[in-house]
């Protein structure tokens, strides 16, 4: 019987979910109260039945009122707590992040530098050696910002720089930085155009982000020596339709739902690619949805994929 | 270009490797390492481009915009904002003070800075 409360109120999930004992669930302190309630009102109608006087049932009442103030007291003291701790580990990983930056500029501005100024110092194995170190650290500095992102999308803190922006410009421009990934992996990129009208109010920086994410992950996650990569742009409405379609390793369909989760990465993709941290599409979709549009996807596991995303035109 | 820049930048490491860099492409340059002894130097050295880290000590970013536009002999001077994108509301209390334009540290390239450089001194 315990175990079916238990299911039907989510209590295992919930506490997994806060970080808490089943026992410490706001769920379950309402269990509590309800139970607790029900028994005084039933202590209370016997009693009454027994004693027949106005004053014991006015004493019960009161005793009940106690209880529920009390109780629920400590429900929300329980709720505040866990926010409180949830919002210091948000902001424990934007200051961290921030920390981070200062170091990190100074790698990629030194190595600019030695690059620019100082490149004939150095020979060809040396050289080779300094842009294994730049790329760690640009990969580093993705991380990083994609730490920050996510911080601010818990603390609902989201910056977006709205202005007037061409998407068409910011794919081609996407698909050219993509150019030599594409190429390492044998996969062909497509553009389509169905729409002459591809201006939007958004924020460039972040969608750039967003359709980065999903044309790396159309170019990595794919096998075969075939590989393609359909890029394509409609009007529906007064949205502008973006969708990137690839024949990659597709989505197990047991995967699809957790794939906007954070840090989820799906067993096919791990299996393939051991790089990536698991927040691209939890950016991604966040990004978009405070854009004022949708993200979502179609999925065969081997087949492909087609993610696709909606913004509203001005 | 013989252009004068002035660097307000606590962080020895960014401060020099600009310094170097800027030097290289052959810019005059000063430096301070904090926000009382950028504003005297922009007011004895008068560069045509200040880059001013927003946290300093001493003074910080935004006392330092304040000060340099209160005095006719700075008030015209361009100001750069060096940032990791700290926060937004920063960004734009500067640019409200007079701060002509920002760059974020982590997401640019000397090559950029100096290109960015060009493009207001240009104007």
């Amino acid at each position: 019987m315990k175990l079916n409360i238990i299911n039907d109120f989510d209590l295992r999930k919930q506490a997994e979910e806060l970080g808490v004992s089943i026992w410490q669930t706001p769920s379950f302190l309402f269990i509590v109260l309800g139970a607790i309630v029900i028994c005084i009102m039933t202590a209370v109608f016997f009693i009454t039945r027994y004693y027949n006087s106005p004053e014991i049932l006015v004493i019960s009442e009161s005793m009940i009122v106690g209880f529920i103030f009390t109780i629920g007291n400590l429900i929300i003291r329980d709720i505040e707590n866990m926010a409180r701790t949830n919002k210091m580990k948000s902001e424990f990983v934007s200051i961290a992040s921030h920390e981070l930056k200062n170091p990190l500029s100074e790698i990629s501005w030194e190595i600019d530098l030695l690059f620019s100024k100082y490149a004939e110092t150095l020979n060809k194995k040396q050289s080779e050696i300094v842009r294994n170190i730049e790329k760690s650290n640009d990969k580093m500095i993705r991380l990083v910002n994609d730490f920050l992102e996510v911080a601010r999308i818990d603390q609902n803190r989201m910056i977006l720089n709205r202005k007037n922006i061409n998407i068409l410009k910011i794919i081609k421009e996407e698909i050219s930085g993509n150019k030599i990934l594409a190429k390492l992996n044998q996969v062909k990129i497509e553009l389509i155009k169905e729409t002459d009208n591809c201006n939007v109010i958004a924020d460039e920086r972040k969608i750039k982000l967003v359709i980065d994410n999903l044309l790396n992950n159309a170019v990595k996650y794919n096998l075969s020596k075939e590989g393609k990569v359909e890029i394509s742009l409609k009007r529906k409405n007064d949205y502008l339709v973006v969708s990137v379609k690839d024949n990659g390793i597709g989505i197990p369909i047991n995967q699809q739902k957790c794939i906007f989760e954070k840090f989820f990465r799906s067993n096919n993709a791990t299996r393939y690619q051991t790089q990536g941290t698991g927040l691209g599409l939890y950016i991604a979709k966040n990004i978009i949805e405070q854009s004022g549009g949708k993200l979502w996807f179609e999925s065969k596991e081997n087949e492909g994929s087609t993610f696709c995303f909606s913004l509203p035109f001005n | 270009m013989d252009k004068k820049i002035l660097i307000i930048e606590d962080d020895v490491i960014l401060r020099e490797t600009l310094s170097d860099y800027l030097v290289k492409e052959e810019f005059t340059v000063v430096t301070a390492s904090n926000g009382e002894e950028g504003i005297n130097l922009a007011k004895k050295e008068r560069p045509n481009l200040i880059l001013l880290d927003i946290i300093l000590p001493k003074k910080d970013g935004f006392e330092v915009i304040k000060d340099l536009k209160r005095d006719e002999k700075t008030e015209k001077i361009s100001i750069v904002l060096l940032t990791n994108l700290e926060s937004l509301n920063d960004i734009e209390k500067a640019l409200n003070l007079g701060a002509t334009t920002y760059l974020i540290k982590s997401d640019y390239s000397l090559e950029e800075v100096v290109k960015k450089i060009k493009d207001i001194l240009n104007q």
